[in-house]
């Protein structure tokens, strides 16, 4: 008999390592190429607009390695969570209503597109002048951002679900709660996970526009800080920072998503 | 609930409206009944109400006029106290992609809030008993067509139900396929005794599951029926009854030629009925 070893070679932990090395090979590649060219015009530009990675990578360290500076980065993603949370509760709440009642649809439809159309610095202005607290502010903003988006994907998922499964939990006469949680939830799982990643996204971004004004903590914050005081290292290490918290969240939603979408055929899992 | 006859259709009536709006009846004055232990089968053209028909036996579709009684109860305003009382294998599986064979088959009993190790452990006897014992954690698409039916036939059975709905169970499956599925829900059928609706296109089927069989015209109703087991008592071959029952569907398309019926359905209205009947 042919041994499995020779012929079904498993994967070990170098194998593992190496296969994720080959995944992500296009972006390490282009990172690599990019810190290249970045050192190369460190050459010919002066460090207020392009300083050296080293100058960079120091400010990274100080901003990990010390716990007044780390506080900015917890503070932003804190934020950020709770509010997309929030958000989220809610935005669900209005989808699953829009996506099972028409009338509901009807009127919230208009309103979540209105909302949408307003450009999100405009929001933060008229938070400035509504809201006196930071939190308050940062909180409202993110919401009213993130909540139509999430209503919407969910008003999507629901009214696409195949009437079949429908029909099958009422041919079964499963009642509303058992509907809801046996077919409709289970069936808009997909579309809230792709929700939450372009949500995540759009709540890193907009927070850092809240927090530039009138917070006293957060990246937002140290990146206005950096501003001031021309230090563009510090403005690249924060944002690099940022790009690696979102990266982070993305990476979980990756995670919940291989587990909550494991039934899915090999080829449409992440 | 004993003495009332599991299924009873009395004078119903059913419109759709056409986008254009004109009215397009799928059932008229239909009239039937099954009684209890009894196997019944609805054979027709395409559009003669058989689904409506099941539709409205399922509490999804309401009728415009008429009764329809499913152990004397309304399917369509007492469907509460028919709960656990039907099991229904569809046209298509229904399987829940994201639940895994046993977990499907334990959907109707989740429904009936039976407690987890007892609805697992009944789930695993219904997929043995229809031949899946060993593919307890296989998701649908990890199974064929014929096994995926298999499921759902032990979902239907597993709740212990007192009547079975089988819509076009097998017209998914490919011959070979549904000759072997076929069999084995008859087996069942027999070895449960339960009062079984079935509705098929196919002459065959209908002759070889049913105890009697009825012929749908269009608008939908009843234009003939045959006692296949009286039949076969007065020496008549399946072979003779399924002729019997071709001519009975000859029947039914003669009255519809002649009340002017049988033409008036393009695919077009056709389409136009089930996007009307759907939202």
């Amino acid at each position: 008999m042919v041994s499995r070893s020779i012929y079904m070679p498993t994967r070990g932990p170098t194998g593992r390592v190496w296969g994720k090395f080959q995944e992500q090979r296009p972006l390490i590649i282009g990172l690599v190429v990019l810190a290249v060219l970045w050192e190369f015009s460190t050459l010919f530009l002066p460090p207020i607009i392009t300083p050296p990675l080293k100058e960079i990578a120091v400010a990274m360290w100080s901003i990990i390695s010390q716990y007044d500076q780390l506080i900015h980065l917890f503070v932003t993603a804190l934020r950020v969570l709770v509010a997309v949370v929030v958000s989220f509760v809610l935005g669900a709440a209005l989808g699953i209503a829009m996506g099972s009642i028409d009338s509901v649809r009807e009127y919230a439809k208009p309103m979540l597109h209105f909302i949408q159309g307003i450009p999100a610095l405009s929001w933060v202005i008229f938070a400035v002048i509504w809201f006196s607290t930071v939190e308050l502010r940062i909180g409202f903003i993110l919401l009213i951002v993130t909540m139509p988006s999430f209503a919407l994907y969910i008003d999507g998922a629901v009214r696409g679900i195949n009437l079949d499964l429908i029909h099958l939990g009422q041919a079964f006469r499963t009642n509303r709660m058992q509907q809801y949680r046996m077919i409709i939830i289970p069936a808009i799982i997909p579309e809230v996970i792709s929700s939450w990643v372009v949500n995540l996204g759009t709540a890193v971004r907009i927070a850092m526009v809240a927090e530039l004004i009138g917070s006293n903590i957060g990246v937002g914050f140290q990146l206005l800080q950096a501003q001031a005081v021309f230090d563009m290292a510090g403005a690249i290490a924060w944002t690099l920072c940022l790009v690696v918290l979102l990266s982070l969240f993305q990476a979980t939603i990756t995670f919940l998503e291989g587990r909550l979408l494991g039934w899915r055929p090999k080829g449409e899992q992440p | 609930m004993k003495d009332v006859a599991p299924i009873r259709f009395a004078d119903v009536s059913k419109t759709f409206q056409k986008q254009d709006g004109e009215p397009f009846f799928a059932c008229r004055e239909l009239s039937f009944s099954v009684v209890e232990g009894e196997v019944v089968a609805i054979v027709g053209e395409t559009g003669c109400g058989k689904s409506t028909s099941f539709n409205m036996l399922l509490g999804l579709q309401k009728p415009d006029s008429g009764e329809v009684r499913v152990f004397g109860k309304d399917p369509f305003v007492q469907s509460d106290s028919l709960l656990g009382l039907v099991g229904i294998i569809f046209q298509s599986d229904r399987l829940l992609p994201w639940r895994t064979a046993i977990e499907n088959v334990a959907f109707g009993l989740q429904i009936l809030n039976v407690e987890e190790e007892k609805r697992l452990e009944t789930a695993r006897i219904w997929l043995e008993r229809v031949g899946l014992g060993g593919f307890e954690d296989a998701y649908p698409h990890e199974l064929s067509g014929g096994m995926r039916q298999r499921v759902s036939i032990a979902r239907a059975f597993a709740i212990g139900p007192r009547l079975l709905y089988a819509d076009e169970a097998f017209t998914a499956l490919d011959e070979l396929t549904a000759a072997r599925v076929r069999k084995d829900l008859l087996g069942l059928i027999r070895e449960t005794g339960i009062t079984t609706l079935f509705i098929t296109h196919s002459v065959p089927e209908a002759v070889d599951i049913a105890q009697r069989i009825l012929i749908f015209g269009r608008p939908g109703r009843v234009i003939c029926e045959i006692d296949r087991d009286k039949e076969r008592e007065n020496g008549k071959s399946i072979a003779a009854i399924e002729t019997m029952v071709r001519d009975g569907l000859q029947t039914a398309r003669e009255a519809m030629i002649a009340e002017g019926t049988a033409e008036d359905m393009t695919a077009e209205d056709a389409q136009k009925i089930k996007a009307g009947g759907e939202s």
